[in-house]
């Protein structure tokens, strides 16, 4: 697949592929998404706003230049701004890849950085020399004004130009919160929220702190996508039941909301409403309680994204989906292209024989 | 302040998530006063950080954001420590004002700058803001809170005053963009309001007619606290298509109280 490398959301020739849930494969313009969702369908994006993640600096007691990754935070509350978990690359930028950034000076507990106008304490490092837990100095407002002056949004060398705070705001961007956006919400937009409600397509929202999709660094990467915390409203989550009852599909719009959905239900078996922390991996074996299908990127075998796929697929299906979206020139990342992937028939039979959860089990008839 | 009326729509702002642009001086500033006492959470723009901090320290428990709305790099910045602060929005009150020439000068007088100052300022900064807000809004809207956007409008956006050309032009811009707002998100749940507050003795108002009587001009408390009824009245009712047609009334019934 080819990297999409210009900072649009929404171009025109964007292009989407969907599977239904017998396993058809179709190639559509993006922009008639809305054409091939159901009328009774409920529609779940994440609403969270991107904050600019990303910070340049050094490490004071080297003097060594430094660039800081937010990666994580225990929680979405306003005023708990003052620690997070954050990736540390050697001197340079985003126009180096990942794969290839040096790694930064040795940190250790009670080094200070750098960051602009903020200044952040290592309060400890987390079993890898990049990623570290920091503690900023300062009221939550002046850690708000330094986030918004200093911060850039966390970016990539595919793409090639600065990217601006609202390059990676979604239309429905709300709570700062996500350290990437929740890039799959670059479809909506206000024409197509309208056309969803002219259709009697239910829509609702979550609130999921997303978090770095790549670092770089293998081993790290494997242990993404760290821990998420994430907010169910009550109104969503009435809609969710009203869906259920009235065996509606649930649509995610992006990975973040199957694993804030899934991980609201993991407990009780249907989601709850409220605050969580996403914790799990969904893949091959995770059993879906909520979600049917999900409009996401499309992404490269091997990333977590694509791995999430698979708890909606056999291994066989994704494979077919991953070659006709390389034999199509589809492209990858967060301005690429996307998928509509309904959870697959012979899935849905086996999981609903394994469910004895009736109000969590969806039914496609 | 004393009947029945003022202190029940002084309880439906308390705890709303309020922010007011152009918060340090004239309207905006008695807003964010008004807004305080009616124990909102209140977050105020404006571009002097002297003045941010003052006023904050003054209105204790609001938060100061430095920022100039009609710079557009500034706009999602300025929208991210609103959100951040106030963990969401309800009501947004576009009260930052430019007047383009000062002093005021004929249209045939007027730099393209000048003129463009006014737009960037009455019309870019409120639609850019509005934009960068609007997921925030509707978020608000459909967990079954207050989605609000009042937009400080001028008789000058109706009536066509010699000098005024490029702040009438700009307020009549911002008008009927509150119009077509509320049009189009009537459905989303999040209501817009377009009002006059009437001459008030304000900076701005000195800076337009210095010469200007204090004495016949309008405090900007008052029509602070009239903006603030304005706001809870449209909250208090039941649904969007209710308020589209209130609008005109109460926009009257403000401006009515300054004549």
């Amino acid at each position: 697949m080819i990297a999409a490398s210009e900072p649009r959301q929404r171009p025109l020739d964007a292009r989407l592929l969907v599977l239904d849930r017998k396993g058809k494969i179709v190639h559509l313009p993006r922009a008639d998404l809305v054409d091939f969702l159901e009328p009774s369908d409920l529609v779940i994006a994440n609403d969270a706003a991107t904050l600019p993640a990303s910070f340049a600096g050094f490490h004071e007691p080297t003097g060594a230049r430094i660039e800081v990754r937010l990666a994580g935070r225990r929680s979405l509350a306003n005023d708990d701004v003052t620690r997070f978990t954050a990736v540390v690359f050697g001197a340079g930028d985003f126009h180096t890849r990942t794969e290839d950034r040096p790694l930064p000076p040795r940190l250790v507990a009670g080094d200070r950085l750098v960051l602009g106008p903020l200044i952040a304490t290592v309060e400890a490092t987390l079993e890898h020399p990049r990623l570290v837990a920091l503690c900023f100095a300062g009221s939550p407002d002046a850690i708000w004004e330094g986030l918004a002056r200093h911060g850039r949004p966390v970016q990539y060398a595919h793409v090639p130009t600065p990217l601006a705070l609202g390059d990676v705001w979604t239309p429905i961007a709300a709570g700062p919160v996500a350290f990437e956006p929740p890039s799959a919400g670059f479809v909506l937009d206000w024409r197509n929220l309208a056309a969803m409600r002219a259709r009697g397509i239910e829509f609702a929202t979550i609130t999921h702190a997303a978090g770095l999709s790549s670092t770089g660094d293998a081993e790290l990467d494997a242990r993404l996508p760290f821990d998420e915390p994430y907010a169910i409203p009550q109104a969503t989550l009435a809609a969710i039941r009203r869906a259920k009852r009235q065996r509606r599909r649930i649509v995610a719009i992006g990975t973040t909301v199957v694993r804030a959905l899934e991980h609201a239900a993991l407990r009780h078996g249907s989601v709850r409403a409220g605050n969580g922390i996403a914790t799990q991996r969904i893949g091959p074996r995770t059993r879906l309680r909520v979600v049917d299908a999900i409009v996401s990127g499309a992404h490269e075998p091997g990333s977590s994204h694509h791995e999430l796929l698979r708890a909606f697929l056999d291994d066989r299906t994704l494979r077919r989906v991953t070659d006709a979206l390389i034999a199509h020139g589809y492209r990858t990342h967060e301005f690429g292209d996307s998928v509509l992937i309904a959870r697959q028939a012979a899935n849905t039979a086996r999981h609903r024989s394994n469910s004895r959860i009736a109000l969590a089990t969806p039914l496609h008839v | 302040m004393n009947n029945g009326k003022s202190i029940a729509s002084h309880d439906l702002l308390r705890g709303l998530r309020v922010a007011i642009t152009g918060g340090t001086s004239g309207l905006g500033l008695a807003l964010v006063r008004e807004m305080a006492s009616r124990r909102a959470h209140v977050a105020f723009v404006a571009r002097n950080r002297e003045r941010v901090t003052a006023v904050a320290l003054e209105s204790p428990g609001t938060h100061g954001i430095v920022g100039d709305v009609s710079r557009k790099e500034e706009i999602h910045p300025i929208a991210m420590q609103i959100l951040g602060r106030l963990g969401g929005i309800d009501v947004l009150v576009n009260s930052a004002s430019s007047l383009g020439p000062t002093p005021l000068a004929l249209l045939g007088d007027t730099e393209c700058e000048d003129f463009e100052l006014a737009l960037a300022t009455n019309v870019l900064g409120p639609f850019r803001l509005t934009k960068a807000l609007l997921g925030a809004l509707t978020a608000s809207a459909r967990e079954g809170r207050a989605a609000v956007v009042l937009n400080v409008s001028s008789d000058a956006a109706i009536s066509a005053y010699p000098g005024w050309g490029a702040y009438g032009t700009s307020k009549a811009a911002l008008h009927h963009m509150s119009r077509i707002w509320h049009e189009e998100l009537a459905n989303e749940g999040v209501r817009f309001l377009s009002a006059d507050p009437g001459d008030m003795d304000t900076p701005l108002h000195t800076l337009a007619v210095p010469d200007a009587d204090p004495v016949t001009l309008k405090r900007p408390a008052v029509a602070a606290t009239e903006f603030a009824d304005l706001i809870a009245a449209a909250i208090a009712r039941p649904t969007a298509t209710d308020a589209l047609s209130a609008h005109a009334t109460l926009a009257r019934n403000v401006e009515a109280g300054t004549t």
